[in-house]
């Protein structure tokens, strides 16, 4: 009993500080830091529009994890290198991102052809990517490549079909941007779904992206009499495109895609882009989660103007990064991020109320089909009575 | 049919965009011997200050126009007085001067893109005219009638000028031979002056037009016009204003006319082939003279 009596406190102690050892080791979480992502911004160039939300997003997501404490002491810094939509001037900024051992992840990329460019280089070097814009299939490749764009061409079919229920229309043109891989990957199952309904295709205006003058495409495309007319081209075209059909006196039914959702196009297009429908992956004021409404009020009090999609897009490509991150024990790097990112299906913060990861692509559920009102807001769309 | 002839006055009101910007590019490679790389720059600027005097000032059209046309030349006159006259002064060649407008393209694109936000943005309707007329069956807007009558008073006015006042033949003489032109009794550095702002609102004019009709204006505007205007000066002849206006109508026409009945892929190659063509075939182009050396 004396023995025991002796040994009693030593026993005591010495599991007192096995336990206080390993007890941080078994959830010793993030070590804290600052965290880098290579940002491959597009604020300049034909697209700057969108680059500028996403950009935006993003910026208000890294202030939102600090301030929200979502990987504790840790933060997130942005590292942006401009690349103007050019794949050259991206491969260049990959390239010193990849040199530079601090950046963790990087980010990029609306236009598919640049996003293309860049997945063998960062598979290569082994760094995790994160697109944030870019719409081709099959650039997401695990555990090195996830995309957080919210792919547009299933809401692309659903928005045809559902104005094509409500118009009732026996012909379609289609304007596509021939030179865009992208577009023309979204406007195929479109084109079939509407002819698998009767809707039968009065013929395809091919126009380039970086086009300008749209007078001839939309004299085209009026002169195939069709009853209703699909826009698949890049934000400047669709916008270009629109405005020659509305100018040269097109006045039945024109379906629009994603790219017309950034208030720059309803501010650039005024009444000419008022009731065309398209499709959003987030919308503002239509069905906005609570997460989603704390993400619009935030955006509105830093930049003074509404989230678009694009917007969200960047935002949660950030949070997924954070996620990730935040998943990790001790110091991460390149190789555990990547594993880490590779094991995410659901997301902590959520703008759209029902985003999931399936096999690195980020999805929502549902499609929301506006169009820009008068007053210059996005509203629901609805059949002209 | 209707579609042919509707699709050729879309060819001819594009190409007499590139024919005005072809115009402001001639006169300056012509009189100035500067191949000017910035030429572009201020048919975007034109566009910008134009779209800003109807937005922010509520110009009237005409106002808005003519405010874009004369910043265009005003730009253009700094441009020459501050890159092109010191190389002038010195005796530099071509090569220099084609280096000097390349950094002034760079540096007024960069602006531009700042003034706009690397936004492309259009004029709102309203402050221009937008009616539509009809010719028996075929429409017609009115600023296709605009487009197309501006380049016509235009290529009209320089052939003039050029050709039929003693202030175009000191712009020959000056072309020509900058010493020989001063010991006839002509000023070069006055021809000059006046020549960099003729060339700089007759681009500028095709800028802001181009801005309205395709509701583009952005510093990307003038990248658009500048090859080809260039093609059109070239398949025209440099020397020859009625050369540039005839092939700038001929190269829209003919992008017009390749999108609708061949392929819009093929529209960029069928223009430069034709530049190449006539690069190797008819290097002094349609109307230029035989005897010019400056090519």
């Amino acid at each position: 009993m004396g023995t025991s009596v002796r040994l009693g406190p030593w026993v005591f102690a010495t599991l007192a500080a096995f336990a206080f050892q390993t007890t941080p080791a078994l959830a010793q979480g993030l070590t804290p830091g600052e965290y880098k992502i290579g940002f491959i911004t597009e604020n300049t160039g034909p697209i700057a529009q969108a680059g500028q939300s996403f950009w935006a997003g993003a910026q208000l997501a890294v202030e939102d994890i600090k301030s929200s404490k979502y990987i504790g002491a840790s933060s997130i810094v942005l590292d942006p290198k401009e690349s103007g939509s050019d794949a050259a001037r991206s491969i260049q900024a990959m390239n010193q991102f990849i040199a530079d051992r601090s950046v963790i992840a990087t980010a990029c990329c609306i236009l598919s052809p640049v996003a293309g460019s860049l997945k063998p280089v960062v598979l290569a070097a082994k760094v995790p990517l994160v697109i944030y814009g870019a719409t081709a299939a099959g650039l997401p490749q695990p555990p090195w490549i996830y995309s957080m764009t919210i792919l547009p061409g299933p809401k692309d079919t659903a928005t045809a079909l559902l104005v094509s229920d409500a118009i009732k229309p026996k012909t379609a043109a289609y304007i596509l941007a021939a030179d865009n891989d992208a577009f023309k990957g979204r406007m195929a199952p479109t084109q079939k779904a509407l002819e698998a309904k009767g809707i039968a295709t009065a013929g395809v205006v091919s126009v380039l992206t970086k086009d300008t003058d749209f007078t001839a495409a939309a004299t085209q495309a009026m002169g195939l009499k069709p009853d209703v007319v699909l826009v698949y081209a890049t934000q400047q075209a669709a916008a270009g495109a629109i405005s020659a059909l509305r100018d040269r006196g097109f006045t039945k039914t024109i379906i629009g895609n994603d790219v017309l959702g950034p208030e720059a196009i309803y501010k650039k297009m005024g009444a000419t882009v008022v009731g065309i429908p398209f499709p959003v992956g987030f919308s503002d004021t239509i069905g906005v989660s609570a997460e989603g409404k704390s993400f619009v009020n935030a955006y509105k009090a830093k930049f003074k103007v509404s989230p678009d999609s694009y917007s969200a897009q960047g935002y949660q490509m950030v949070w997924f990064v954070a996620q990730g991150l935040k998943s990790i024990s001790g110091t991460p790097t390149r190789e555990s991020l990547s594993a880490a990112l590779a094991k995410l299906e659901k997301f902590d913060h959520n703008v759209y109320g029902g985003e999931f990861m399936k096999e690195g692509q980020a999805q929502t559920t549902g499609t929301i089909v506006v169009n820009w009102s008068a007053d210059g807001k996005l509203v629901p769309w609805t059949a002209p009575k | 049919m209707d579609l042919f002839f509707e699709q050729l006055i879309n060819g001819v009101a594009l190409g007499s965009l590139y024919a005005l910007f072809g115009l402001g590019f001639g006169i300056v490679f012509a009189t100035l011997g500067i191949l000017n790389a910035a030429q572009g720059t201020y048919a975007s600027w034109a566009a910008i200050v134009a779209l800003a005097a109807a937005e922010h000032y509520k110009l009237p059209f005409i106002p808005a126009l003519l405010t874009g046309v004369v910043a265009a030349g005003v730009i253009a006159l700094l441009v020459d007085q501050v890159a092109f006259q010191p190389l002038r002064r010195r005796g530099k060649d071509m090569l220099g001067a084609l280096i000097t407008s390349i950094a002034c393209w760079i540096i007024l694109d960069s602006l531009a893109g700042t003034a706009t936000g690397h936004n492309s943005l259009s004029f709102p309707r309203g402050t221009y005219p937008s009616t539509m007329y009809h010719l028996g069956t075929i429409p017609l807007p009115v600023m296709q009638i605009i487009t197309i009558a501006a380049m016509v008073a235009v290529t009209v006015g320089l052939h003039v000028l050029i050709r039929h006042t003693r202030f175009g033949a000191a712009m020959r003489a000056v072309g020509w031979d900058q010493t020989a032109a001063s010991l006839g009794g002509v000023n070069p550095r006055y021809v000059v002056i006046i020549t960099a702002f003729i060339a700089g609102s007759t681009s500028g004019l095709a800028g802001v037009l181009g801005g309205i009709t395709t509701h583009n204006v952005s510093f990307m505007l003038g990248e658009g016009l500048m090859l080809k205007g260039f093609a059109a000066v070239v398949v025209g002849g440099y020397d020859d204003v009625r050369g540039t206006a005839l092939a700038g109508v001929a190269l829209g026409v003919l992008e017009v006319m390749t999108s609708q009945y061949l392929s819009s892929g093929l529209r960029d190659g069928i223009t430069y082939a034709l530049l190449l063509g006539f690069l190797l075939l008819r290097p002094r182009g349609l109307f230029g003279s035989l005897t010019y050396s400056r090519a």
